[in-house]
Parts: structure tokens; C-alpha cells; sequence
């Protein structure tokens, strides 16, 4: 596939971009504490780390790798070829992808050895959740990227998605536990629906609302990629 | 070849973004190869080779792998060792791009517009910052791809280039066209100078301009009439006319002359 020669070099790249590796290596390894002290251990802490790793080495990541490419006027010079528009943006997301599904893949094999996890009755939800999540932080990362000018300032276009996800997802603590109508609202959250996935296919859960809010937000981003998502620099 | 010349801000690079697909023509059609460039894009960029006055490499890949890269993406590409040597970076393969100078980006942006063999390439100031040994050298392959048959749009700052290399040629000015044709129909419309230092106290006997430098100008469409006619004159005389220069009208006068007539 046409798209994978540009994959290949962004890999090239992330390997060549030590803050890149330090994000989506590094701090999901750190955030395991942080999840360990809120008692989160067995499925609770497979689903945390998972959200987190959609949130930094997915969303995070590719903001800063839409953005720098933007600027440095990659994105320019491959819309001048004959690869399609989503092929460009395919192909830049898949070193962080990658990465990011191997990481999930590992932290559940550690985690579900270590405390006794059963293999997940429902697998298929996993796959779901997984698979729709990356592809909505993708959308996402090209969203934020056009509101963002430089690599330095997607720390700050970033913080609106990080902090809503990671606190009001339920990274860190069931949504049950808040009163109704916060957690309602919270539910439509783009990570929410994901993490609601993952823990379905361990147990029983709500399928039809996660999946219709995820619907919802790779429709909302897809949509809004095609009209925000900018090829030419910022000037 | 056809180069499209034109005063800072004319409007040159807007136009060819236009005709290469980038952006969709606010009105009127743009027809390449038989296609629209915007619409029908995936019919008409594998034929195409474009370089764009601003093109960009993430600076951490080697040359190499940058134009493997391209090459990952095109139809039919060229050999990687094929496409550099034709630009003359074959001894800087193994370099970072952040470490290449100006003009060794530029011939790499080159090499990537070759790689697919395009029957139709654009070239945006395309030797811009190259020194004078690269853009003979760039000249000399660009006349190869024309033998070859390669139809070339070529948008330029240097006269010289345009008058060296295309068949035609239309100069912007504001976003329009002010004169259009081959390099001879363009400059023929603009007369031949002369000019000298006259000699005091006597009446010459053609049409002069001045300018205040001491100098003056006489502007005639018979160049070598009018020669004869003030050297004869120069020699009944016995004068000198001294720091004498005649030229006919070249491509950078009649730009010259268009720029001031427009402003």
C-alpha cells in the first residue's frame, strides 16, 4: 500500500525524536502508580492504561507529528503527489498506531498475568473499542492540529481534550460513583465510550450508548477534519 | 516550455497551484492532460511532476530515505541512485536533510519531481539559490527533458533562465496577463538602445533621453540603421561618443519596461 512509504518514514522519525518516544513510551509507564494508588488493579487498571495510551501516544503524539509536518511543509509537498488526502494523514498516523497498539497489547498481557486476569469473554468489544478509539484520537489530533501553530504550543491546544478525557472519562474512577447528571454528560465524552467498551468485554456493561457516542464523535471529527484541516502552514 | 514570469506578488505561484490541483480556480476552467487537476487529481498526478517554490522534507530523514519515501508512493518510479545522480546529490545520499544547503534542497526537490517520469512538470523558481555551476547544470538537464519530450511550466525570477530555455513565455503583472508569446514576439514589440555620453556644444542629430547620469538614451525599432546613421555623423564631425552601448531589446528590458508601464 501506497500509504505504508510514508508510515515508514515517520517510524524513521519517531525514532530520530526523543521527546516522541519519552511521550508515548515513557509516560503511560509512569501513570501506572498513579492508577495503582486509586486501587486500581486486575481489568480497572488494563482499561486506564489503555485510555491513557489513546490519549498520549495516539492523540498527543499526533498533534505534534501534524503540526511539525505541517510546518515544515511535508504535508505540502505529498499533496503534490499522487497519494489521496486521507492517505497523507493515514500514513503519518501509522508509526504511532503501531506503537501505540503494541504498547496496549503488552501492558494487558503484563497486567492480566501479574493479577489473575481472565481472557475477556467478549473480545469482539475489545476490537471495537480499540479500533474506534484510535481512529477517533487520530481524527481528534488532526483536528486540535489545526489550532495549533507551532509543536511548542500544541502542549497548550492539547490540554482541553487531555484534561476532559483523563479526568471525566473515568480513567481513574467509575462514572457511577458521580451523581446522574454528571455522569450522563461525562458519558459523551470521546474517551468514555471506549473505556465502557473495553470493560464490556470482561463484563457485562452498556454496548449500544458506546457505541452510538463513538459513532457520533468519529462522524463529528471526520467531518470536522475535512473542513479545519489545514496542508499550508499558519501564517 | 512555457515560463510564466512576473513582478513580486503577481500572482505566478497562486497560478500554478492552481493549475498543479492545489487549490480550485475561484472561476474558469483548468484542464491538464485532458483533466481537471482538482477533481479528477488521481487521473492526472501520476503523469505529473511538480516542484513547489516552498516544498519540504521532514529534516531528519537522509536524502536517501527521503526520496525512497517518494518514491514508496508513485506509480512507476525511477531507481532512488537514478533520481539523485540526475540532480548530482549522489555524494550526499547518506546526509541529513536539515544539513543540506538551500540549493542542494532545492535539486533535491527536483530529483522527487523527476522520479515518476512525468510527461508534464512544474517547476516553481526552480534554481532559486543555486550557485551558477548548479544552475548551468540544471539547465542542461532540464533541455534534456525537453529533447525527451517533457512539456515544462517553468515560473522564474531570472530572465536569462526564460530566454535560455522556453519556446513561450507570458509575463503577470496583478494577476493578469500583459504580454504573451515566444521569446522573440515579446521582446521584438520593444525597440533597440543606444546610449552614450554626447559630446558638448553640439547638436546631435537623433531623439535623446536623458536620465541625469550624464548619459543619454536613444530608443529606435531599426537598430542598426540608426547606429550607422549617429556614427557617421559622430565621425563628420569628429567627436567621440564616448562609453557608446547598443544592444537590441532583450527579455529583461521589455520586463522592465512592462513593470514601469503597468506600475
Amino acid at each position: 500500500m501506497r500509504a505504508t512509504a510514508v508510515g515508514q518514514a515517520e517510524l524513521k522519525l519517531f525514532w530520530r525524536n526523543r521527546t516522541a518516544l519519552f511521550n508515548s513510551l515513557v509516560m503511560p509507564v509512569l501513570i501506572v502508580p498513579l492508577l495503582m494508588s486509586v486501587d486500581a488493579d486486575g481489568v480497572p487498571l488494563i482499561v486506564g492504561l489503555t485510555g491513557f495510551v489513546l490519549l498520549m501516544a495516539v492523540y498527543y503524539n499526533l498533534v505534534t507529528t501534524f503540526v511539525a509536518r505541517r510546518e515544515e511543509l511535508v504535508l505540502k509537498r505529498l499533496r503534490v503527489g499522487e497519494l489521496t488526502d486521507p492517505e497523507i494523514l493515514f500514513g503519518a498516523s501509522l508509526p504511532s498506531v503501531v506503537v501505540a497498539l503494541g504498547q496496549m497489547a503488552l501492558f494487558a498481557v503484563i497486567v492480566g498475568v501479574i493479577t489473575g486476569v481472565a481472557l475477556p469473554a467478549r473480545p469482539w468489544f475489545l476490537v471495537v473499542g480499540v479500533v474506534g478509539g484510535v481512529t477517533v484520537f487520530a481524527l481528534l489530533a488532526a483536528v486540535s492540529s489545526a489550532f495549533t501553530r507551532t509543536v511548542e504550543m500544541a502542549q497548550v491546544t492539547s490540554l482541553p481534550v487531555l484534561v476532559a478525557c483523563l479526568l471525566g472519562s473515568g480513567l481513574f474512577f467509575p462514572l457511577s460513583v458521580l451523581p446522574d447528571g454528571v455522569a450522563t454528560v461525562l458519558r459523551l465524552l470521546p474517551l468514555s465510550p471506549v473505556l465502557d467498551l473495553l470493560r464490556a468485554g470482561w463484563s457485562d456493561g452498556p454496548v449500544l450508548r458506546p457505541l452510538i457516542v463513538l459513532a457520533v464523535w468519529i462522524a463529528l471529527g471526520t467531518y470536522a477534519v475535512r473542513r479545519w484541516f489545514r496542508w499550508d502552514p499558519r501564517r | 516550455m512555457f515560463a510564466l514570469l512576473g513582478t513580486n506578488g503577481a500572482g505566478k505561484t497562486s497560478t500554478v497551484e492552481v493549475v498543479e490541483g492545489l487549490s480550485r480556480p475561484a472561476e474558469g476552467t483548468v484542464s491538464v492532460l485532458g483533466h481537471d487537476p482538482f477533481r479528477e487529481r488521481s487521473l492526472v498526478r501520476p503523469r505529473v511532476g511538480v516542484m513547489l517554490q516552498e516544498g519540504g522534507f521532514p529534516p531528519d530523514l537522509t536524502v536517501t530515505e527521503a526520496t525512497k519515501m517518494w518514491a514508496g508512493t508513485l506509480t512507476s518510479p525511477r531507481p532512488v541512485d537514478e533520481a539523485l545522480s540526475l540532480v548530482d546529490l549522489t555524494h550526499r545520499a547518506s546526509v541529513r536533510v536539515k544539513q543540506l544547503s538551500g540549493g542542494e534542497r532545492r535539486r533535491l526537490d527536483l530529483a522527487l519531481a523527476l522520479l515518476g517520469r512525468p510527461e508534464v512538470l512544474f517547476l516553481d523558481e526552480p534554481t532559486t539559490g543555486l550557485d551558477p555551476e548548479s544552475r548551468r547544470n540544471t539547465w542542461e538537464l532540464i533541455r534534456g527533458l525537453l529533447r525527451e519530450g517533457v512539456t515544462v511550466l517553468l515560473t522564474t525570477h531570472y530572465l536569462e533562465e526564460a530566454q535560455a530555455l522556453a519556446d513561450r513565455l507570458a509575463i503577470m503583472h496583478r494577476g493578469r496577463i500583459v504580454a504573451q508569446g515566444t521569446v522573440s514576439e515579446v521582446v521584438d514589440a520593444y525597440p533597440a538602445r543606444i546610449s552614450f555620453v554626447p559630446p558638448a556644444g553640439i547638436p546631435l542629430p537623433v531623439v535623446v533621453s536623458e536620465d541625469g547620469s550624464g548619459r543619454v538614451t536613444v530608443r529606435t525599432n531599426n537598430l542598426q540603421e540608426t547606429l550607422h546613421e549617429l556614427l557617421a555623423w559622430a565621425h563628420a564631425h569628429s567627436v567621440e561618443l564616448s562609453g557608446l552601448d547598443a544592444r537590441s531589446a532583450s527579455l529583461e528590458e521589455a520586463f522592465l519596461a512592462i513593470a514601469e508601464e503597468a506600475a
